[in-house]
């Protein structure tokens, strides 16, 4: 069992050293599918703002987009572990993520929004935050911008994988920190009672990460290429409309 | 949003039926090779194989003594770390790989405790007619502790089966990746979850029927 365990692995590692992606090769890209309206799926089909944006940006790099989806905090072990190329899931810029990776240009202006349960009327805004349950998403930028927060010991922060939406709602917490443009796209169309409370407290800007290696690299320089293609020549801001009836791509 | 939508509820069937194969080839795989590993490990434990057994012991230790989804994340994204090429196991493959040790950690005990309780006057009774050991184990032991065995293995099955909507964290889209994708496009939680957990309930009873069919034949020698 042991020496046919280390026979296999050998021999896989014989046929794996091809390193840079050719031009023909897909690009691997890792998305959440739960993350309305920017990726989701209806009757086994994936749709979403990033979606119809990566497929737009294969068509100007004339390369095949190969999507994988999985639970949200899988995403960066996938992109750690090579196995994708990116992530298009509204991946904000941060200074930790910086770290890791390197990020192509912004292409989705936003801010950070807390909603409650519609009638609450004791959060207006962040500030009210103080000595209530909130949720965000498991390893979102949204947890580490309330955890900067100087009352941030005083926030019961909790984590979700996917429907933080739906347990706001149901009142188990007071309120959920999302994206101020994913945020108003739920309430208007989804059959959840909630609101927006009080105005955005935090810009955030959006991008694809990329890994720190010679392939990474060429990648992120192709999509960024092919991104200011899309920006000057207004595709990028026709799919933005179409989902979100705004411009959310400028600053 | 009271009211049950029954609409979009069978319009998910058929969605979701096409993910149901792959979540029976998990557990199916898993199980065949989860088998075919506890019953070496159980033969291993009882004829107490020196330096196999010791490793037999601590192999059984820890994939019982941790959870299935930490393994299932050392298989898949911790090995890349530590050598890089083993990115090529992918998600279904990790997800068989964890389900086959974690289950044969369990059921190489149930199977080694239906070896043990099968009689000392049969093994005797074998011995003295001049089988060896191997006819002995193949003739005798064996057969009679298959029927001792077969309901919990089957009890292993079944949770194999349900174990397979871990599978998501890897980006499989079994069953429930499917329905948690579904659901979260259209916010109808209850209807999306309550679909797929009667898939689940079904193909479960189906398998409990076949366990009774097959504790019927076994027991066909003792009935009288």
């Amino acid at each position: 069992m042991k020496t046919l365990l280390i026979n296999v692995l050998l021999t896989i590692s014989l046929f794996t050293s091809a390193s840079l992606l050719a031009q023909d090769d897909p690009l691997r890209v890792g998305m959440s599918g739960q993350y309305f309206p920017f990726t989701f799926v209806e009757q086994d089909e994936l749709k979403g703002f990033d979606v119809d944006v990566m497929n737009a940006l294969g068509e100007e790099m004339g390369r095949d987009i190969k999507y994988e989806t999985a639970n949200f905090s899988g995403l960066f072990g996938m992109l750690e572990s090579g196995r994708i190329d990116t992530v298009a899931n509204q991946i904000t810029i941060t200074e930790e993520r910086k770290k890791a990776y390197i990020f192509t240009d912004p292409y989705v202006y936003d801010g950070a929004q807390v909603v409650t349960k519609k009638g609450n009327t004791e959060i207006r805004g962040v500030e009210d935050l103080k000595g209530k349950t909130v949720a965000v998403n498991l390893g979102s930028n949204f947890e580490a911008l309330l955890r900067e927060l100087p009352y941030a010991d005083q926030i019961d922060i909790k984590t979700y994988e996917s429907n933080l939406e739906r347990d706001t709602a149901l009142g188990r917490v007071d309120a959920f920190v999302m994206d101020r443009v994913s945020a108003s796209q739920i309430i208007k169309e989804k059959p959840l009672p909630l609101e927006l409370a009080g105005p955005t407290f935090s810009q955030i800007t959006n991008a694809y990460p990329f890994r720190d290696t010679d392939t990474g690299r060429a990648l992120r320089d192709e999509v960024n290429k092919a991104l200011a293609t899309l920006r000057d020549n207004g595709t990028l801001a026709s799919i933005s409309e179409k989902w979100f009836g705004t411009d959310i791509t400028q600053p | 949003m009271d009211v049950l939508n029954v609409e979009y509820m069978l319009g998910l069937v058929p969605v979701l039926l096409t993910y149901l194969p792959l979540t029976l080839q998990l557990a199916g795989i898993g199980m065949v090779l989860a088998l075919i590993l506890a019953c070496l490990f159980a033969i291993v434990r009882v004829l107490r194989i020196p330096v196999l057994n010791q490793l037999t012991i601590v192999f059984i230790s820890f994939f019982r003594g941790t959870p299935l989804l930490v393994q299932l994340f050392l298989f898949y994204y911790g090995l890349p770390q530590l050598v890089s090429a083993l990115t090529v196991i992918d998600g279904v493959t990790a997800t068989i790989m964890g389900l086959t040790m974690h289950f044969s950690a369990y059921m190489a005990e149930s199977i080694r405790a239906a070896i043990v309780g099968v009689d000392r006057s049969q093994t005797e009774a074998a011995l003295s007619i001049g089988m060896t050991n191997g006819q002995m184990m193949r003739r005798i032991v064996l057969p009679q502790a298959t029927r001792v065995a077969l309901p919990t293995l089957m009890n292993y099955f079944i949770d194999m089966i349900k174990a397979t909507s871990l599978a998501f964290t890897l980006g499989v889209t079994e069953l429930m990746g499917a329905t948690q994708k579904e659901a979260a496009g259209s916010f109808l939680y209850f209807e999306a979850f309550i679909v797929a957990a009667i898939m689940y309930w079904i193909v479960v009873e189906l398998l409990s029927k076949l366990q009774n069919y097959l504790e019927i034949r076994l027991n066909k020698a003792y009935s009288r």
